[in-house]
């Protein structure tokens, strides 16, 4: 009965959001350790993650939504910036780690917010 | 193991691969004017090759395997010693000409400052995972 509690899809929706935001800093990590590795190709969240999310929280069912599974892929997009072929650019992966902190703050700002209400309705205090 | 800092064994592989890198550029601006090495001959510049690793089990079930980044060997670099005319060095042949080291400060320096700047990058990276794990841990915290 109590699962019920975790089961609502904006909750979902939200963990699963934060996996992705999670899964992602690994891919900028890998990207960077790489910067200088001869033909090395970056990698991101597959974006197949997003148009599945969406269509999930769409159709609001809790099921769906907790099959998802955030996966990495080889960014086939990025273009190779020097002659060894490796297509990661530093100035780019910095900026996607700071958007990446951003979403990973609200995230865990929106998850921590969900249970405080959840427990003030249990409580009936703050 | 429980992995708090997310990704970081491969940045922490990048970092000493970095290190090494500027290990080997102050081995070579240090010797920017050695004539006699140990051979007698030059001291000849050296370079440092990055390959990646494939790191298994780089958990999180993404299904891709990350590359870890190595210093796969440090190789001499081969083009021929810079030569100069300096009749009273011990090391000049017949015609008054020094065999100095292939090495060209200017080129040493902008790689330093890219090895430098790399590092800096890869701790950026462990900053923000430490800064994205205490955040993980205050879920729930008023």
């Amino acid at each position: 009965m109590i699962e019920a509690l975790f089961n609502q899809p904006n909750y979902l929706a939200a963990k699963k959001t934060l996996d992705a935001v999670v899964l992602r800093q690994e891919a900028i990590a890998n990207n960077i350790a790489n910067l200088e590795t001869p033909g090395y190709k970056r990698v991101d969240l597959a974006t197949s993650f997003e148009s599945e999310l969406e269509r999930a929280c769409a159709s609001g069912n809790s099921e769906e939504l907790k099959s998802l599974n955030p996966s990495l892929a080889v960014d086939s997009t990025a273009t190779a910036g020097s002659l060894d072929g490796n297509t990661v650019h530093l100035q780019n992966e910095l900026m996607e780690m700071s958007q990446n902190a951003v979403a990973n703050s609200f995230e865990t700002q929106l998850v921590s917010g969900m249970l405080q209400r959840m427990q003030m309705a249990i409580t009936g205090k703050d | 193991m429980i992995q708090t800092l997310i990704g970081v064994q491969n940045t922490a592989a990048a970092l000493s691969a970095e290190q090494t890198r500027l290990d080997v550029i102050s081995e070579n601006i240090a010797n920017a004017n050695t004539t006699h090495g140990l051979d007698g001959k030059p001291y000849q510049r050296q370079v440092v090759v990055f390959e990646s690793a494939l790191q298994q089990a780089m958990t999180a079930d993404g299904g891709l395997q990350m590359p870890a980044l190595q210093v796969a060997r440090i190789e001499k670099d081969d083009s021929p010693p810079i030569k100069i005319y300096d009749p009273g060095n011990p090391d000049a042949d017949p015609s008054g000409m020094v065999s100095m080291p292939n090495i060209n400060i200017n080129e040493e320096m902008a790689d330093m400052i890219s090895a430098s700047r790399t590092y800096e990058a890869n701790l950026a990276v462990v900053k923000n995972a430490r800064t994205m794990a205490m955040e993980a841990l205050s879920i729930g915290k008023h």
